[in-house]
């Protein structure tokens, strides 16, 4: 192994992509008009669309009419949360956008205040985010159920009061499921398609066959090559963080996980794409073979949508897909940390990515079949 | 190559010191196809030998052997006394090749190109001495992508020398270029032959390998059917000159006979007789004098290897294009 020329490939490898425009388009700023686009769409969608977190400490029957009025509306789909957990703790652990606390006492001081109506009204709180429209609009659709509720309980008093507490929450958004999909395709794209193309061109040019007269080694070539497709999955990672950082209020783990799993993507596309290459000769056939890998991938794999909106089998297919397990793997690493998680996709994705890229290893030749 | 060094070649075997190329019995088979079928050649130090033959002869799967990126089926091959089989790594690092069509990188300058070749071979190479050798001092800074065929070829070759290697093996490195560019390139490789590099030429080109060879190597069908100087080829097969008489006044093909002049071919208005020589020439033209016989153009000319080729298999060097 010799540095000298492995950085000497790299180096051009480097020097031909800045000077390459429609290269620098579809590793830079392909991913990042995705990201705004698909950003300013959904930037006001939760990940807890219709979602709505309710503690009932109380338990007693009025409380328990309430949370059936919230189930009533049809428009939420109601979770209790389990009454001894920490209110606040839940809502930020959770990354909620709205949580009603039903207070112990609730259905007490509501049958005291029918007897006696110049008691004090019982207060339910409302934990939510400040920063999410969307909460607004769920505490306006709660507002409306309590109204019912009270003309229902006396017609002109008020029963039921709410005691608001605005959260600086971390709420999951669109963007925090989002980013992590987005660098996870550009990565697989630019590795893919950079391998594919990089080897289709040389080796029809016949610069391959120039380097075979060299004393360049395969290793010394491959390896220039996995650092190049790394520094690009590193150049275009940056920027999608950047904008979503920048225009979205992302808020990623950037942590060692992360690099983790952009690194073994890289193996497992550029592998896949060493493969490609080894089959398939001509440049154009060999682009449509990897297209034919990347769009199924790209939409079943839960980059764009969650894959709870798919049907069963498509869900069931997409556990067979690598890039299911970069994106899992970066979105437990940069968003929810989720552990067991992190440590399933690593092992698949790594597992994946050494089996394909070993073959990709054995298979390519320096010299024309 | 000398015939007499050829002859201790074949009798005393191949691994002599003053060869620096030796092939012994090289068979390449592509399935039920010989594209090489037993070549045996040597090339000694500092001579430009032309492995001269048309395209599909097998020339480029014989160098890309000797060059060590291809494997024979079967033959041994040495190069500086080196085994192709056991000594790729070393070979390497002394030998500079031009493939065929060569090509580089788009978005490197002419400078750039030949410094990322030099640092593959871990080289301490004088840059600008290689660009003033190929003449592209005018050209050092612009991209690859934006040169000539010619000029392409020109950083080909100085790509070649960046090892400042003892064989350089030029595959085809005309083709494709025009009359002005193809000249270009042959006064660089002039160039290298003054340098003392050992260059071993490929090309379908007649004439560029009588203007560059000291040694032709005739290959068809992947066998080697004529070697020899151009000199020694030529008056090897053929004895006579080509006298072609066009617009005479009658009774030249009737001079001719008289004269046990063999006619090559006969045409209205032009007739190619052939002529044992010089003095047989002279004795022609009297003749014709004598005889009152007048004519527009007479053109003398001695076979080259254009026919040399054409007489051995029935075939043309180069394909003449078809009329779309």
């Amino acid at each position: 192994m010799n540095i000298q020329r492995v950085m000497a490939n790299l180096i051009v490898h480097l020097k031909q992509f800045s000077r390459e425009k429609s290269t620098i388009f579809f590793v830079l700023a392909f991913p990042i008009l995705l990201m705004l686009l698909f950003g300013f769409i959904f930037q006001d969608t939760g990940s807890s669309v219709g979602a709505l977190y309710i503690q009932n400490i109380d338990g007693g029957a009025h409380s328990q009419m309430l949370v059936g009025a919230f189930n009533g509306t049809g428009v939420f789909d109601v979770t209790m949360v389990d009454n001894t957990t920490d209110a606040n703790n839940y809502f930020s652990d959770n990354k909620l956008d709205v949580l009603i606390v039903i207070p112990a006492g609730y259905s007490d001081s509501i049958n005291m205040k029918l007897a006696n109506q110049s008691l004090p009204q019982s207060n339910l709180t409302i934990l939510y985010d400040q920063s999410s429209t969307y909460a607004q609009t769920k505490i306006s659709i709660v507002s409306s159920v309590i109204d019912g509720m009270n003309k229902g309980l006396s017609g002109s008093v008020d029963y039921i009061g709410i005691e608001m507490q605005g959260q600086q929450s971390d709420q999951f958004k669109f963007i925090d499921f989002f980013a992590p999909g987005i660098i996870a395709m550009s990565v697989m794209s630019s590795s893919l398609f950079g391998t594919v193309g990089m080897n289709t061109e040389l080796r029809q040019k016949g610069i391959l066959r120039k380097l075979a007269t060299t004393p360049l080694t395969r290793a010394e070539w491959l390896i220039s090559n996995i650092l190049y497709q790394m520094a690009m999955a590193m150049l275009s990672t940056a920027c999608i963080l950047g904008v979503g950082m920048g225009f979205f209020g992302l808020k990623p783990h950037i942590n060692i996980f992360m690099f983790m799993f952009i690194l073994l993507c890289v193996f497992s596309f550029a592998g896949i794409g060493m493969l490609i290459t080894r089959f398939v000769k001509e440049a154009e056939s060999a682009q449509a073979a990897a297209q034919a890998v990347m769009f199924p991938m790209m939409f079943l794999s839960g980059t764009f949508f969650q894959m709870e909106m798919m049907p069963g089998f498509l869900q069931t297919i997409a556990r067979f897909l690598p890039l299911y397990y970069v994106n899992e793997g970066l979105r437990a690493s940069m968003i929810s940390l989720d552990n067991s998680v992190i440590l399933e996709s690593a092992l698949v994705i790594g597992a994946f990515g050494i089996l394909v890229f070993v073959l990709g290893v054995l298979l390519t030749s320096w010299k024309d079949e | 190559m000398s015939p007499k060094t050829y002859f201790y070649f074949i009798i005393l075997g191949w691994n002599m010191a003053e060869d620096v190329i030796t092939v012994k019995d090289l068979v390449k088979l592509y399935g039920d196809v010989r594209a090489v079928d037993g070549i045996t050649l040597a090339v000694e130090k500092g001579e430009v030998f032309a492995f001269l033959g048309p395209n599909g002869a097998g020339k480029t799967t014989t160098v890309e052997i000797i060059e060590t990126i291809r494997e024979a089926t079967s033959g041994e091959v040495g190069i500086l006394g080196m085994d192709v089989k056991k000594d790729r790594p070393q070979i390497l690092k002394r030998i500079g090749v031009l493939p065929q069509e060569f090509s580089s990188f788009d978005r490197l300058t002419v400078e750039e190109t030949i410094q990322y070749f030099s640092k593959l071979f871990c080289a301490d190479c004088n840059t600008d001495h290689l660009i003033k050798l190929v003449n592209l001092e005018e050209h050092r800074n612009k991209l690859y992508i934006n040169l000539s065929g010619g000029l392409k070829q020109r950083v080909g070759i100085a790509v070649a020398l960046v090892n400042d290697p003892e064989i350089v093996f030029l595959d085809e490195p005309t083709t494709g270029l025009d009359p002005r560019a193809r000249h270009d390139v042959w006064d660089v490789i002039k160039g290298l032959k003054k340098e003392g590099k050992t260059i071993f030429l490929t090309t379908h080109y007649m004439e560029e390998a009588e203007v560059l060879a000291d040694y032709i190597a005739i290959i068809s069908k992947g066998k080697i059917i004529a070697y020899g100087t151009t000199t020694e080829l030529i008056d090897r097969h053929f004895k006579t000159v080509n006298v072609t008489i066009k617009g005479g006044s009658g009774g030249v093909a009737a001079l001719a006979e008289k004269m046990e002049m063999a006619i090559q071919s006969q045409e209205t208005g032009k007739i190619t007789i052939e002529a044992l020589g010089n003095a047989q020439i002279v004795e022609f033209l009297n003749a014709l004098r004598a005889n009152n016989i007048s004519y527009l153009s007479m053109d003398i000319r001695k076979p080259n290897l254009e026919d040399l080729f054409l007489a051995l298999t029935g075939e043309t060097l180069v394909e003449k294009e078809v009329a779309k």
